[in-house]
C-alpha cells in the first residue's frame, strides 16, 4: 500500500481530465449507440459523445487486444512471395469505464499471451494500454463477480481505479502510469477525507449484498479437483449446445483462435488468425477424421473444465470473471452458471 | 474501425448483427445486444458472416458468352446485350416466353424493382423466387 | 402460404418470436428449428424451461425432437392423417373452443361431420405412431390457452403441402389457439428475406402487398403510378419455368440471385430447361451451378455493399445498412434492374435511393403503408401490417378477426405421397436443410473455413439397424439410387432417422441430392415434393 497514491476527483472535473488525457493517447470508453447498444467506443469528440456508465459495455476489451480478425501476413504467389505485414503500431490508448471482471480478465490474457514466448502483436498493444476501471456499486443483471473474486472492486492490476461517490470519484492510482497521471493532473483532484473512505468502504459492502445470482464457483472447482463429474451431465449439457460459438466469442478470457489463409483474389491473400471456439467438434478433429473428442457427449467439456479446473489448478483462480455476458445468450440455455449449478445442487440437494 | 448495424443475410430470423469494417475490408460480425432477435448472440454462422465477403470467388467483372466461354465485358455491353435479347424474346414469341427469378435473399426494394420492371417493361407476370424450395 | 391464406385470409407468421417465448405449449411441426432457425429454437427452449410442454412432429429425432415431452414420429407424408386423428381426440374428449368457433370460424360443421366418419385406430396406423401418444398430444394442445404452432418445410414440401397447412390451422381454430398473443400458427420463413419477396410480389399471381390481380380499382393504381397496362393472366411458378425441358414456352430466362440449378427438384429436367433457352441472364455475387450456364452473368454487390430492406419471418421490416463500397466492379441488384429497365424504355426505373424505391412501395402497398426510411432506423423496424406514419406496426396478426373476415375450416384428406418405396426402391428420401453450419446451396457458408471444418461434406443419415443388415460403416461412400439419378454420398450412422428412411441435405453441389427427387408438386401451392421420395442404397465396390 505504501506506493499506492489515492485522490478525490469532483465530477465536474472528470471532462476536462479525460480531455486532457486524449491529447496524449486515444481515448476508449462505453458509449451507448444510436441502436441503444453500449459499445466500447474510441472517442473523438468529448462535447457530443456521451460516455455511458449506466451499463453494461456489450463486448469486454477482448477484441481490443486480441480482435475477431487480425491479419498476419499478406501473400503474393507470383515470385513465390510472402509479405509479413508488420503488426499495426499499436497506438497509446487509454481505456475508460471498463469493470473490475474485464480487467482481471486482461490480467489473465496477459498470462497466456506470455507464455512460452511473448506474442508481439498482443504485448504491443497491451504496452501501449492504460486501463482506468470504475468499481461497481450496482452489479448487472447477470454478473456473479464476487464468486470469481474478480470484483466488484479491486486490489490491483488497474491504471486507476474510479469509484463512485456520488458527487465525486474514489481515484486509487496503480503502480507505474497510473501513479504518473495523477502526479501530472494533481490539479484537478483534492485530498481523501476520513469520511470518503469511509462511504468507499459502506459502498464496497453494499455492492457485494446486491448480487442477484448465488453462483457456488469456489465450491465447484474445489470438487473438481477431487473428482470427475459424472457423465450425465455433460451429456445433459451437450445436448442443448448448438454449437454457435458465441460463449467462447463474448468470454472476455477465451482465447482460443486459429490461422488461416484466406484468398482474396487468384493470386494474392492474408494469412489471418481469428478467434475460435474449443466447443466446436473441428477444433479436436485430426487428418484422417478420427476425434479424440465426442461432441455429441462432450461439447461443453473443454470450456468447462478449462476455466473451473485446469485454470484453477495452475494459477490458484478460475479464469471465469463473473463478468455474466455468457449468460443468457446460450440457445440451450447451458452456460457456465447451468454447470455450475448441476455440478453444486448435485451434493447439497 | 467502425462498426455498422445490418441484419443478417442468412436466415428469416432476421438477427442485427454488426460488420466491423477496417480500412473497407470487413473483418468481423458480432451481435447487437439490443436487437430484439439477436438479443446479444448469434448462430455459428452469424459469428462468421463476414468471411465470404472478400471471398475470391465473387464474381468481379459481367461475364458475356462469347463462342461458347463465358469473357468479361464492360458493364454497358452486358446490359445492352441483355436488354436487347430480352427484348427480342418479346418481339418474336410474346411477352409470355420471358420468365424471371427473383430472389428471397435480395431487399424488398429490389425485389419490388424486378416484378415492376417485369411486369411493367416486359409485360409478363412470370415472375416467382425460391419461396417453395 | 396458399394453405394459410385460404384459411386465415395471411400466410404470414401470425405471431412474434418473442411471443414464443411466453407460450405454454409448442407444437412444433416439420421444422428443425434449433438447427435452422436458432433464435427461435431458442425462444422455444426458454419457454421449455420455464415450465411449457413442446411437441414436436418429425419423421426424424431432431434435436428439436430431442428436447420434447412427446416426439409424434410419423411416417414420412402422413401429416394430415395425424392432424385429424388429433383433432377427432379433441372433439371425443369435448376440448373443442365452441366459442371461438361460432364467433369467429365458418365450415366447421362439415369438418366435424368428416372427423366424425373417421376411424381414429385406422389414422394412428397410418401414421404408425401408437394412438395413446397422439391422444396425449392432442389433449395437452387443447388444453392450454397458449398454445402455438410453429411449422416449417416439412410441412409445405409435399404434394399435398396445402393441405397439410390446412389440417394445422384447422387445428389451431378447433382450440381457439389464434387471434391472440402467445397463441397462433407460425410459418417459418427459411431464406433472409423470403417473407419480403412475397409480400413484394415476386410471385407469379398476386401484386405487392398480397394484391389481387383481377381488381380492377387495383389494378389502375398500380397502371397509373407505374404508367403502363399490367398483364391480366397469372404467371407461370418457379417450377413451372425452370421444368419446362425442351420446347417449353420460356425462351429466355433473368434469374437474380438464384440458384435453382441446385435447389430445385429433379435436377436434370432443370439444366435441360436452362440450356435449352435463347438467352439466360444471371446475377449473383459467385458463379454458381445456374450462372455457369448463363449468357450474361452480372456481378452483384453483397448485404456488405447495399442498404435497402428486409422483411423477416415476423413481419419485421428491417433496414440494412452499407458497411463497405462494392467490392472490385459489382454493382447492387437494384442499379443492375434499373439500368436494363431504362435501356428497355420503362418508366419509373430512375430511383436515386433505396429510400425513395421504399416511398413508391408504401404508396401502393397499403400493409407497408407506413414503413418509412426514418422510422425504420428509429425501431429495429416495423412489423406489418402497418398502414400509415403513426401507426406502431403489428405484433400479432388476426385480432378481432381473420385477416379474411371469419377462419375457414376446410376438410382435408390423408393421401399417400406421390412414390411409394418398393421393392426396387426401398428406402424413403427425405432431404431439407440438414446442417445448421450450411445454409441452402452453401455458396456463401462454404467461404467460411470454420464452417466447411465443422461440416465438411455431405452425409447420408441411415439407421444403424439399416447400416448393420446392408454392411455399411460409418463415412463409407454409398451410392444412392432413384428412378431419377444416382448419387455418391458418405453414409451417417444415426438414430435421428428412423430404419427404412434416409435423409440427407442438398448443401453440397457434388453431391446433387435433388437429381433425385421427383418433381411432382401441390397443385395449389406448387410447392415440390422434396421431403418424400423412394430410394435405393448400394455399397460401391472397390475392387
Amino acid at each position: 500500500m505504501i506506493d499506492l497514491k489515492e485522490l478525490i476527483l469532483p465530477k465536474d472535473n472528470l471532462i476536462p481530465l479525460l480531455r486532457k488525457l486524449s491529447k496524449d493517447a486515444r481515448l476508449v470508453a462505453p458509449v451507448k449507440n444510436d441502436h441503444g447498444d453500449t459499445l466500447f467506443t474510441a472517442i473523438s469528440d468529448l462535447d457530443t459523445t456521451e460516455i455511458d456508465l449506466a451499463n453494461q459495455p456489450q463486448a469486454s476489451l477482448k477484441p481490443f487486444f486480441l480482435p475477431q480478425q487480425e491479419t498476419l501476413a499478406h501473400y503474393q504467389i507470383s515470385g513465390d512471395t510472402y509479405q509479413f505485414t508488420a503488426p499495426k503500431a499499436a497506438e497509446d490508448t487509454i481505456f475508460f469505464g471498463v469493470r473490475s471482471c474485464d480487467l482481471t480478465a486482461l490480467l489473465y490474457m496477459d498470462l497466456i499471451f506470455s507464455k512460452p514466448a511473448k506474442d508481439t502483436s498482443y504485448y504491443d498493444r497491451r504496452s501501449h494500454s492504460l486501463i482506468i476501471t470504475l468499481g461497481c456499486n450496482q452489479p448487472f443483471a447477470n454478473c456473479f463477480c464476487e464468486a470469481t473474486n474478480s470484483g466488484p472492486y479491486l486490489e490491483y492490476g488497474y491504471g486507476l481505479q474510479f469509484i463512485d461517490l456520488g458527487d465525486r470519484y474514489y481515484v486509487s492510482a496503480g503502480r507505474g502510469k497510473g501513479a504518473d497521471l495523477l502526479k501530472k493532473w494533481g490539479y484537478f483532484f483534492c485530498e481523501v477525507q476520513e469520511e470518503d473512505q469511509r462511504i468507499r468502504y459502506q459502498l464496497f459492502l453494499e455492492a457485494r449484498g446486491q448480487f442477484n445470482r448465488n453462483i457456488q464457483l469456489a465450491h465447484a472447482c474445489h470438487k473438481l479437483q477431487k473428482e470427475e463429474v459424472p457423465e450425465e451431465i455433460w451429456e445433459q449439457l451437450a445436448e442443448r449446445c448448438y454449437d454457435c460459438g458465441g460463449c467462447a466469442y463474448v468470454c472476455p478470457t477465451c482465447t482460443c483462435f486459429s490461422v488461416d489463409d484466406k484468398p482474396q483474389s487468384r493470386d494474392s491473400g492474408i494469412r489471418v488468425r481469428s478467434w475460435d471456439a474449443c466447443t466446436s467438434g473441428g477444433f479436436t478433429r485430426m487428418a484422417g477424421g478420427h476425434n479424440p473428442v465426442d461432441r455429441s457427449r462432450h461439447a461443453l467439456k473443454r470450456r468447462f473444465l478449462h476455466k473451473l479446473k485446469y485454470d484453477f489448478a495452475s494459477h490458484g483462480k478460475a479464469s471465469c470473471t463473473g463478468c455474466g455476458r455468457c449468460v443468457d445468450i446460450c440457445f440451450g440455455g447451458v452456460d457456465i452458471t447451468r454447470f455450475i449449478d448441476l455440478l453444486t445442487r448435485q451434493e447439497n440437494p | 474501425m467502425q462498426d455498422i448495424l445490418t441484419i443478417c443475410n442468412y436466415c428469416g430470423c432476421g438477427c442485427g448483427v454488426y460488420l466491423s469494417v477496417d480500412n473497407d475490408q470487413v473483418v468481423g460480425s458480432y451481435p447487437s445486444k439490443n436487437h430484439p432477435i439477436s438479443r446479444g448472440n448469434l448462430c455459428s454462422k452469424g459469428w462468421q458472416l463476414h468471411e465470404f465477403i472478400h471471398s475470391d470467388k465473387r464474381l468481379s467483372s459481367p461475364l458475356l458468352r462469347k463462342n461458347g466461354s463465358l469473357q468479361e465485358v464492360s458493364w454497358d455491353e452486358a446490359l445492352d446485350f441483355t436488354a436487347a435479347a430480352l427484348m427480342t424474346a418479346k418481339q418474336q414469341y410474346g411477352p409470355d416466353s420471358i420468365g424471371v427469378l427473383s430472389s428471397a435473399k435480395c431487399s424488398n426494394e429490389e425485389n419490388y424493382l424486378l416484378q415492376k420492371l417485369t411486369r411493367a417493361g416486359l409485360g409478363t407476370n412470370n415472375i416467382d423466387h425460391c419461396a417453395r424450395l | 402460404m396458399v394453405g394459410l391464406a385460404t384459411s386465415f385470409g395471411s400466410g404470414a407468421m401470425t405471431n412474434s418470436i418473442a411471443e414464443l417465448e411466453e407460450a405454454d405449449v409448442l407444437l412444433i411441426t416439420g421444422s428443425n428449428t434449433t438447427e435452422t432457425h436458432p433464435q427461435i429454437g431458442r425462444n422455444i427452449l426458454r419457454a421449455v424451461d420455464r415450465g411449457a410442454k413442446l411437441l414436436v412432429i418429425d419423421p426424424r429425432r431432431t434435436d428439436i425432437a430431442r428436447q420434447a415431452h412427446i416426439h409424434l414420429a410419423l411416417r414420412p407424408g402422413t401429416d394430415i392423417a395425424l392432424i385429424n386423428a388429433m383433432m377427432r381426440v379433441i372433439l371425443d374428449e369435448n376440448l373443442a373452443d365452441d366459442l371461438f368457433i361460432s364467433m369467429r370460424t365458418e365450415n366447421f360443421i362439415q369438418l366435424r361431420d368428416y372427423l366424425h366418419r373417421l376411424d381414429l385406430a385406422e389414422l394412428a396406423a397410418i401414421t404408425e405412431i401408437d394412438i395413446n401418444t397422439i391422444r396425449e398430444a392432442a389433449c395437452i394442445y387443447a388444453r392450454s390457452s397458449k398454445s402455438v404452432i410453429c411449422y416449417c418445410l416439412g410441412v409445405t414440401q409435399h404434394t399435398c403441402g396445402t393441405d397439410n397447412v390446412q389440417a394445422v390451422a384447422n387445428l389451431a381454430m378447433l382450440t381457439g389457439n389464434v387471434e391472440k398473443k402467445h397463441s397462433g400458427v407460425d410459418p417459418l420463413r427459411g431464406q433472409n428475406n423470403v417473407q419480403g419477396a412475397c409480400d413484394m410480389a415476386a410471385l407469379p399471381a398476386v401484386l405487392p402487398g398480397y394484391q389481387s390481380l383481377e381488381d380492377m380499382s387495383i389494378r389502375a393504381r398500380f397502371e397509373a403510378v407505374w404508367q403502363r397496362p399490367l398483364p391480366e393472366n397469372a404467371g407461370k411458378s418457379l417450377t413451372e419455368m425452370t421444368h419446362a425441358g425442351k420446347d417449353g414456352p420460356i425462351r429466355a430466362m433473368f434469374i437474380m440471385g438464384e440458384n435453382p440449378a441446385l435447389s430445385d427438384p429433379h435436377l436434370h429436367r432443370v439444366e435441360e430447361t436452362l440450356e435449352q433457352l435463347d438467352f439466360l441472364a444471371v446475377s449473383d455475387i459467385f458463379l454458381t451451378a445456374t450462372a455457369k450456364l448463363a449468357h450474361v452473368v452480372f456481378p452483384a454487390a453483397s448485404f456488405a455493399e447495399k442498404g435497402g430492406t428486409i422483411t423477416n419471418s415476423e413481419r419485421r421490416v428491417q433496414l440494412c445498412r452499407r458497411a463497405i463500397p462494392p467490392i472490385h466492379d459489382c454493382r447492387p441488384d437494384s442499379e443492375i434492374i434499373m439500368e436494363l429497365g431504362r435501356r428497355m424504355g420503362c418508366p419509373g426505373m430512375d430511383f436515386d435511393s433505396d429510400a425513395e424505391i421504399m416511398e413508391e412501395i408504401s404508396l401502393l402497398t397499403p400493409i407497408y403503408g407506413g414503413m418509412h426510411y426514418d422510422r425504420l432506423a428509429e425501431n429495429h423496424g416495423l412489423q406489418w401490417p402497418c398502414p400509415d406514419r403513426s401507426h406502431p406496426g403489428t405484433e400479432f396478426l388476426h385480432k378481432y378477426y381473420f385477416a379474411r373476415g371469419k377462419g375457414q375450416f376446410t376438410i382435408t384428406r390423408h393421401q399417400e405421397p406421390y412414390e411409394k418405396a418398393a421393392e426396387k426402391y426401398p428406402f424413403t428420401l427425405v432431404t431439407g436443410r440438414g446442417s445448421y453450419h450450411h445454409y441452402h446451396t452453401a455458396t456463401m457458408t462454404r467461404n467460411s473455413r470454420r464452417l466447411v471444418r465443422e461440416y465438411p461434406q455431405a452425409k447420408l443419415e441411415i439407421h444403424k439397424d439399416d447400416c448393420r443388415r446392408l454392411n455399411i460403416a460409418d463415412g463409407e461412400m454409398v451410392e444412392l439410387h432413384s428412378k431419377r439419378g444416382i448419387v455418391r454420398i458418405s453414409a451417417q450412422i444415426t438414430d435421428r432417422v428412423k430404419p427404412g428412411t434416409v435423409f440427407s441435405s442438398f448443401h453440397f453441389f457434388e453431391v446433387p441430392i435433388n437429381q433425385l427427387t421427383v418433381s411432382a408438386m401441390d397443385p395449389k401451392s406448387k410447392c415440390p415434393e422434396f421431403k418424400v421420395c423412394s430410394a435405393a442404397i448400394k455399397k460401391v465396390n472397390h475392387d
